[in-house]
């Protein structure tokens, strides 16, 4: 029945359809370690908590790796920063596969179609995606998955513009990253992702007020309200600063992208995606500055994503049922309802 | 002769075709000489030697010439030149050979050499010509160049830099493709107990995702079809339609150009292959 999968920097999300829905299943991307003394097995048991042991140590994965990490006071690890693997977290590459695995299940047969989004070239960051991106459809392959990948931003496109012909500007903004991807009629013209996105923010944000960095995230997704009048010292001030310092960045960037390629002279529709696009006034905000920003194509109406925090997983989804229609014959209809 | 790498073989493509249609042309012209002096003249058995060299000379040459042109105008397999030149200069030498000792030294074994020689080169001409229409047809594109050539243009040195890149960058990711990665040290990992039962936090979304099939019409317009006129129908229909799509786009821009391109190229190789049938 062909699935799509998200893997950010702080969501694994999994699409697939179920009859008359589209069912996501969200998983964090981060772990804990524990020593097993801090703990028993029947407490983790009964609270079905997820977990491995390894080495007499025990790993909490996902959701639960940042509760106990409040409970015991320890820093939850992420396996990934920047949109891909951690080189620097040396436990990144298993603990990602387990997360993964789970998420994502087995497949309902073999060589069922799975499309996995990636991040695009960085601009502003060393560091390249191939080897993430190879890692993660070797991953699932060996899972009897028949993978494909599509930039992050395509996924935007794919899930948000269809009543565009799939033309215009797909934009995630996540937790490592924000993905640009600028698309005529499902062809990508120009793709790439910039190293700054929600975590970005916690960390610009946790410096200048002095709070830790969980506790600013906590307050960010709590629902604060982006807007231009800021109070002195408060946490919502400054993370009102750092999104508008960001939204400048990434549309300076985009328009430097811009110069380097000649889109078709058509006015081009905005979807905004991603974690980071969720506080109240973000569209607002954006669109104000991306119409003042006098960008290199035209732009038309600008739209935040039904589900902004599915809409790359379900874009992926909509990529992956393409690819299981062309295999199944041209007809097109006949994939319907399989359940 | 392979197109498309680099301006200069594309105009060689180009040139060796049009050398090609010229011998081509000049090959009927002399075999139509020939055959005209051979009728006005009356030749037989016992004609001037001066007369019978002259119009063996004609028809021969033209023979080899004409079927030298069609090769030179076809795209020819690896060392295809080489065979087309080698056998070319066979059968000339034949006729050379024949000019020289006509009619004195005329007798058995040389008539039988010589007239070994040049059906050998007229043989080899013919069989190339005849396996590279073979080959052609098996691949089902048409890479003779009939109008093909005129409509490529030079290529300018960053665009060559970008192809060559996008094709390193392909050939890269493919190549990794079938890499497999050993299992990361997990064996000796215990499970939790629950650790199967949970997958995560569960949405549900009333959706019927219908983008997929927009998104499916969208990459391929129009249905593809197997042969003959009804694909020239549907790749045309395409066409029309990036067209129209792409008109509102001055500049180049990579991948529609592309597109363009591939479907001009689909286009004009279907309506050949509708032809020649
Ligand atoms: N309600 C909210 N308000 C503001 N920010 C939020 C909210 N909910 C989540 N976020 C932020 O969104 C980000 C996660 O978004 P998302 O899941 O799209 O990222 P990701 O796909 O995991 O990361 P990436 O795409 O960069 O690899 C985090 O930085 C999180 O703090
Ligand atoms: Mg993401």
């Amino acid at each position: 029945m062909a699935k799509g999968l998200d893997i950010g920097t702080m969501n694994i999300i999994c699409s697939e359809r179920e009859e008359e829905d589209v069912v996501f299943t969200q998983q964090r991307n981060a772990f804990l370690e524990l020593d097993s003394s801090d703990l028993t097995e029947t407490m983790l048991d009964s609270a079905k908590v997820l977990y491995i042991e390894r080495d007499e140590r025990i790993y909490v994965l996902g959701e639960d790796a940042f509760k106990f990490a409040t409970i015991f006071g320890k820093d939850a690890r992420r396996p990934m920063r920047y949109g891909i693997i951690s080189p620097k977290e040396k436990d990144a590459i298993p603990m990602i596969k387990l997360i993964v695995e789970r998420v994502l299940g087995e497949p309902g047969y073999r060589n069922e179609v799975l499309c996995i989004s990636s991040p695009g070239e960085p601009i502003d960051l060393d560091m390249n995606p191939l080897y993430h991106k190879k890692m993660m459809e070797a991953l699932a392959r060996r899972m009897a998955y028949e993978t494909h990948v599509i930039d992050e931003g395509l996924g935007v496109i794919y899930s948000e513009l269809s009543d565009y012909n799939f033309t215009g500007l797909g934009i995630s903004m996540g937790a490592g990253l924000t993905n640009v991807t600028l698309a005529y009629l499902a062809t990508p013209v120009m793709s790439f992702s910039i190293g700054r996105g929600g975590d970005w923010i916690d960390e610009q944000v946790s410096i200048t007020t002095g709070l830790p960095k969980e506790h600013v995230c906590a307050t960010k997704e709590k629902g604060f309200k982006l807007g231009l009048e800021v109070e002195y010292g408060s946490a919502d001030g400054a993370l009102s600063i750092y999104y508008d310092a960001l939204m400048t960045y990434v549309i300076k960037n985009l328009n430097r992208k811009l110069a380097e390629v000649t889109p078709p002279k058509v006015e081009f529709p905005v979807a905004l995606a991603g974690g980071s696009t969720l506080p109240d006034g973000f569209l607002k905000m954006f669109e104000r500055k991306l119409r003042e920003a006098e960008l290199q194509i035209d732009i038309s109406k600008i739209r935040l994503a039904k589900e902004p925090l599915y809409s790359v997983a379900r874009g992926c989804l909509i990529a992956a049922r393409t690819h299981e229609g062309e295999e199944i014959g041209s007809g097109g209809e006949t994939e319907e309802g399989a359940g | 002769m392979d197109n498309t790498s680099s301006p200069g073989i594309l105009q060689r493509g180009a040139l060796i075709y049009y050398v090609g249609s010229v011998t081509f042309a000049a090959g009927i012209a002399l075999l139509a000489v020939g055959t005209a002096f051979i009728t006005i003249s009356r030749i037989h058995y016992g004609s001037e030697p001066e007369k019978i060299i002259l119009s063996v000379i004609s028809t021969g040459v033209g023979t080899t010439l004409i079927l030298t042109g069609i090769n030179m105008m076809m795209k020819q397999t690896r060392y295809g030149y080489y065979i087309v030149g080698a056998s070319a200069f066979i059968s000339l030498l034949a006729l050379l050979i024949f000019t020289s000792n006509y009619p004195h030294n005329w007798f058995y074994p040389l008539i039988s050499y010589v007239l070994t020689l040049y059906i050998a080169g007229f043989l080899a001409l013919l069989g190339n010509a005849f396996a590279n229409v073979i080959l052609w047809m098996i691949e089902g594109k048409p890479e003779a160049v009939v109008g093909r050539e005129r409509e490529i243009k030079i290529y300018t040195d960053e665009e060559i830099e970008r192809d060559i890149e996008e094709a390193t960058r392909k050939s890269i990711e493919l190549s990794a493709s079938e890499l497999k990665f050993k299992e990361p040290g997990v064996e000796e990992v215990k499970l939790g107990k629950t650790f199967r039962e949970t997958r995560g936090n569960i949405t549900k979304v009333k959706d019927d995702i219908g983008e997929a099939k927009s998104l499916r019409k969208t990459i391929n317009p129009g249905e593809r079809m197997k042969s003959g006129s009804v694909e020239v129908e549907s790749v045309s229909r395409n066409l029309g339609e990036i067209l129209r799509k792409g008109a509102v786009q001055k500049g180049r821009f990579g991948k529609i150009k592309e597109e363009i391109k591939d479907e001009m190229k689909k286009f004009y190789s279907s309506i050949r292959v509708t032809r020649n049938r």
